[in-house]
This record gives C-alpha cells, sequence and structure tokens, in this order.
C-alpha cells in the first residue's frame, strides 16, 4: 500500500512548474513510476501530491536540423522504436532496448531515470559522452544544462525545485562520428558503464569518455581523453589501459552489492577498451 | 458495472472506465491505488501474484494494450481508458489459448506461481513478434523470474506455441 | 562500517579538550546536528541528527552516552538514534584521541557507524560515503571553529 497523496494533472510546464514552487518537497513530478513509486512504497520518501507529466505532451522524438530533440516522458520503449533514431543514434537505442526488463521499458521515461539519478542507471552515461544537453523549463524561461553539469551526486541533479526536465537534445553525430556504450552487471541494475564517443579521420579525435553505474553519478574522464585524442588507432590501442585505469579511479567506484571497489575499478578499464573495440569496428 | 465505494468527502477519485479482458468495467479509484490491489482484491482477479514488489519478478505482469506493465507499481488509475488483459481472460470461453495449452503440454510451469506472467508476457512477445528467435525470446522474457524449471521448458512452452500459432 | 579520522589543530591540548565539552559549540561542528541538550554533565547527550541524500532525508533523535574518559587525552562514547519513520536505527562508536604535537594538538578519531532497516536499502556504499564525508566536515568544523577563535 501507498501512503494517500494527491494527484494533480497539469497541462502545461507552467502549470507544473507553478506546482512545484508553491508545493516545495511535498510534492513530486510523477511520470512513469518506475522509481519514484519503488521508494515511495519502501517508505523512503512520502510526498502530498503528485504531479503527473505525461499530460503536457513530451513524448515526442524529432529532428531540427542537426540536433536530435528527446521528449523528456518518452518511455524507453518509446525510444527502442524510434525509427529517427534509429538511424541518427543507434547507440542510444541499442542502450534502451537493454534497460531493466520489459516492463520498466513499458512504463519508465527518459526523464524520470535522468532526474530520480539513481547511480545504477544508463542514459545518463551515454548522454555526457554524447554532448547533450538537458532543457530545465519553468514555462516562462528554459535553460539548457550540460549533460556533464546535470548529475551532482547520487539521487541529485542540478534541476531547480520548480524546474522540469522536458528535452534532451543531442547533437547528431556526423558521419565519422563513432561511439558505443557498455555495461555490465549481474544484479536487476548495471554494475558499471562505460560510454566513448570519438571523431575518426585517420587519427581519433573529439573523444568523450564517460563512466557510470560504480559511483554516485556519471562522470566525464577528461584526463582519459587526452590520453587518446590526437593519436592513431594504435596508439590509441597501447594507452588504452591507462585511459582505464585513469577512468576507473575518477569513477568513484564504491564498494556495494553490485561489487566491491577494486572489482569495479576493473571492469571500467575492461569496458573501456571494448567500448572503443565496438565504437570504431 | 460501477463498483461504488463509501469515502471521506475530501477523498479525491478518480472515475477510471477500462476495458477488462474485453468487457467495459467503470470504478473509482484513489490516486495512490496500485492496479495489482485493485484487480486483486477489488476484481478478485487473483491471477497476478504479488511476488518481489520491486518491478523485478514479473509475477505481477498484466497487459495494458497488449503491453506487459509490473501491476505492482503501477498506479490504478493508468488504465483509464485503456484494454487490460489478466490471465483470467487469455481462455475464449473455456477454450484455452495455445500458450495455455503449450505450457500444460510441454510441462512450462511447476509451482505456477510465475506462470500467469510467464504467460501473458509471452502473448506480448509473440503478438508483436510471431517468430522469435530464442535470444529474442529470452531477451523479452528476461523479466520474468522462474525459480522452479530451469526455464528450458518455459522457452519449450512458448515457441511450440508460437509455431501452432503461425500455422493457425 | 569503520572510519578513521585525524586533525592537527594549531591549539593546546586543554583548549580543544574543554571545546569538547562545550555541548553546544561542539554539537554545532557535526553537519545536520542540532538541538543539542546536557541530560547529565560528563556523562550524557541528547541531539537531532539530521542528513539529506537527494529526496532522501532522515532525523534520528539520538542519545550519547560517554563511556570512558581519561581527562585530556581519551573519550570512548557511544550514540544511538532511530527514526521511525522511514524506519532505521543508527549506533556510532566513537574513540576520540588526543595529544600533543609541539603546541599543537592532533585530534584522532575512530569512528564504527551502523546503520539498520530501510535507509540500508538506499546502498552500504552510498551512507558510507556520506558518513564519510560528515566525518571530514566535522573533524574541519573543530579544527575551523578553535583555530578561529586563538
Amino acid at each position: 500500500m501507498l501512503r494517500r497523496f494527491r494527484l494533480e494533472e497539469p497541462e502545461s510546464v507552467a502549470e507544473a512548474s507553478e506546482l512545484l514552487g508553491r508545493f516545495g518537497d511535498t510534492a513530486k513530478v510523477y511520470a512513469g513510476g518506475t522509481e519514484l513509486l519503488l521508494a515511495m512504497k519502501e517508505g523512503l520518501v512520502q510526498y502530498e501530491r503528485l504531479i503527473n507529466g505525461k499530460k503536457i505532451g513530451l513524448n515526442q522524438v524529432s529532428a531540427d536540423n542537426g540536433t536530435l530533440k528527446i521528449g523528456a516522458l518518452c518511455t524507453h520503449h518509446e525510444l527502442e522504436n524510434s525509427v529517427l533514431l534509429q538511424q541518427r543514434l543507434p547507440a542510444l537505442v541499442k542502450l534502451e532496448q537493454n534497460v531493466a526488463n520489459v516492463r520498466v521499458r513499458q512504463a519508465g521515461t527518459i526523464g524520470g531515470n535522468l532526474c530520480f539519478a539513481e547511480p545504477h542507471a544508463d542514459p545518463g552515461t551515454l548522454l555526457m559522452a554524447l554532448g547533450a544537453t538537458m532543457v530545465a523549463d519553468k514555462g516562462a524561461s528554459k535553460r539548457e544544462i550540460l549533460a556533464d553539469n546535470f548529475f551532482v551526486d547520487a539521487y541529485e541533479t542540478s534541476l531547480a525545485a520548480d524546474e522540469v526536465l522536458t528535452e534532451i537534445r543531442v547533437p547528431t553525430p556526423g558521419a565519422n562520428r563513432k561511439c558505443a556504450y557498455l555495461k555490465f552487471g549481474y544484479l536487476e541494475r548495471p554494475s558499471v558503464g562505460v560510454a566513448i564517443a570519438l571523431s575518426l579521420n585517420g587519427v581519433v579525435s573529439d573523444v568523450r569518455i564517460a563512466v557510470g553505474c560504480a559511483g554516485p553519478a556519471p562522470k566525464r574522464v577528461a584526463e582519459a581523453e587526452t590520453l587518446l585524442n590526437g593519436k592513431s588507432k594504435d596508439e590509441v590501442s597501447r594507452n588504452l589501459a591507462q585511459a582505464g585505469a585513469i577512468a576507473a579511479k575518477a569513477s568513484q567506484a564504491i564498494s556495494d552489492l553490485h561489487g566491491a571497489q577494486d572489482y569495479k575499478e576493473h571492469i571500467v578499464g575492461v569496458l573501456l577498451k571494448r567500448a572503443f573495440q565496438a565504437a570504431v569496428s | 458495472m460501477a463498483i461504488a465505494t463509501r469515502r471521506h468527502a475530501d477523498t479525491q477519485t478518480i472515475p477510471v472506465s477500462f476495458t477488462l479482458n474485453g468487457r467495459l468495467q467503470e470504478i473509482d479509484v484513489e490516486p495512490h491505488e496500485l492496479l495489482l490491489d485493485m484487480v486483486r482484491d477489488r476484481l478478485g482477479l487473483t491471477g497476478a501474484k504479488r511476488s518481489c514488489d520491486v518491478e523485478v519478478c514479473g509475477a505481477c505482469t498484466l497487459l495494458v494494450d497488449g503491453r506487459p506493465v509490473s501491476a505492482c507499481t503501477t498506479l490504478a488509475f493508468e488504465v483509464r481508458g485503456r484494454s487490460v488483459m489478466t490471465i483470467e481472460g487469455l481462455a475464449d470461453n473455456g477454450k484455452l489459448h495455445p500458450l495455455q495449452e503449450s505450457f500444460i503440454e510441454h510441462g512450462g510451469f511447476q509451482c505456477g506461481y510465475c506462470t500467469p506472467g510467464m504467460i501473458l508476457a509471452s502473448k506480448a512477445l509473440l503478438d508483436e513478434n510471431p517468430n522469435p528467435s530464442e535470444a529474442e525470446l529470452k531477451h523479452f522474457m528476461h523479466g520474468n523470474i522462474c525459480r522452479c524449471t530451469g526455464y528450458k521448458k518455459i522457452i519449450e512452452s512458448i515457441m511450440a506455441a508460437a509455431k501452432k500459432m503461425r500455422a493457425k | 562500517m569503520q572510519f578513521q579520522k585525524q586533525v592537527e589543530i594549531l591549539v593546546p591540548r586543554e583548549k580543544v579538550w574543554k571545546f569538547i565539552w562545550d555541548v553546544d559549540r561542539f554539537i554545532a561542528c557535526v553537519p545536520g546536528c542540532k538541538e543539542a541538550k546536557t541530560l547529565e554533565e560528563g556523562k550524557r547527550y541528547a541531539a537531532t541528527m539530521t542528513e539529506k541524500v537527494g529526496p532522501f532525508k532522515v532525523e534520528f533523535p539520538t542519545t550519547i552516552e560517554v563511556l570512558e574518559r581519561e581527562e585530556l587525552t581519551h573519550i570512548k562514547a557511544q550514540a544511538s538514534g532511530a527514526d521511525n519513520k522511514i524506519g532505521s536505527r543508527m549506533k556510532i562508536d566513537l574513540d576520540v584521541n588526543l595529544r600533543d604535537q609541539d603546541n599543537n594538538t592532533i585530534l584522532s578519531f575512530v569512528a564504527g557507524v551502523d546503520i539498520l532497516g530501510k535507509l540500508a536499502a538506499l546502498g552500504h556504499g552510498i551512507i558510507k560515503r556520506k558518513a564519510d564525508q560528515v566525518l571530514d566536515e566535522f573533524a574541519q568544523a573543530v579544527k575551523q571553529k578553535l583555530e578561529g577563535e586563538a
């Protein structure tokens, strides 16, 4: 049983933002509920009001010149079946196909996933490597937050209390842009996730590396990127072990039921190597 | 048929009109009611089970608009305007669905606790993909857990049913 | 979970010792701790510990018992509390040591922290990190307060 709450069903972002501002932390945005309802069932959080985000119409996927726009209320199922995403961002489609299980994918939304900021989650890590931005909307005004700056800590994002995540924007990767996301886990949630994006034009350039799931929040690893930038494929392969070690430390891996710290760090290195190979093959 | 309950004047109720196993159902729910509780306790359909309660095991699987959901973690009002199928609605006037026949014929269950969820999930799979490879089947059914069978006979049951259903 | 912290405070040992027993000022150094009360001078104290991880908040009314005391050198204490709203209990075993370093003091402590109940569902790892942060902040706050007044 859940504790009683009132359901609000705003039909615009402005309305939702106003409700959030008015009711503060006694209210919460509710999308698919796949994380929120679990926390509520456990009694870890309580809300007097849930603000249903599904009547605002934020579940479209579109392309605007060179930018893919993903509605925050798109379910994982909608994303895995998006023709547009399959054409332009197959790495994200593959990620969405493998989120949790078929029932969670049916109800869960990408926005809910990002905003709940559970450490053991997939999309944030890849979106970081893709240079995505999150649109934080109050109705009257909005701002874009770079994915690198979206995740503050476990269960904490940089969204203000009255901001609604409405859209995720991803610059469409060009023809020479390669990316891959690999994850490892043996429990229901992933233990380690590594994403890499790079341009391949003779040499490897514009490398972006992100690690997630192992620590409290996904992290860009600029230090590892420097080791690979401007190098030939062979040189990169030789540097991958060291890049992996740097990424492992940057992941802030925590020992928990998903694995010991050193085990997770080791897996980060393995996945980075394999992600690079998957991206360039 | 509307199912009414007495409530305090201040309580928020949401009228939910939906199709349940092919028939129109009208019921008032409170926002916090869970779909699994509504189906089991108020509508008396106990085929769906509360097992892990955290959307991991699939024993509470129901089909909403033909797609599998975890009824344990779905708010009841979310089915308004939709069609819901429980295991009780699968047989056609007493005639078992090919999946049900197949599970019996191929020994796809032992204790039976996971079975309603297994059968509904596999129905959703076959509706979407009438000829799945074993890898596709396993991917789709990944979220339905069985403690008894070791899965081999579940896979055989589903594949056999799929073959039969394609032949029709 | 075990934590070990050490901080050098540029103030003589007597001052640090005195500060520890000044309950209000000492408790003020613990992040999220408020409403400190002396129940029995030198022996039992009460306070409310609050912590927040994302949307998850806890509030533990806590009792602190001083178990051992060696003037100017050593304190052994135990703090325990329960958050009935969330259904979690907390117990901290604290071993505090003071020693001289020239004219300054090395304050070191070992904390054994046990969290039981629903909070543990959040993940041992997250709690461990949070506890580590809190203890770090606490050690720094004690140092700042004492050095600030010097």
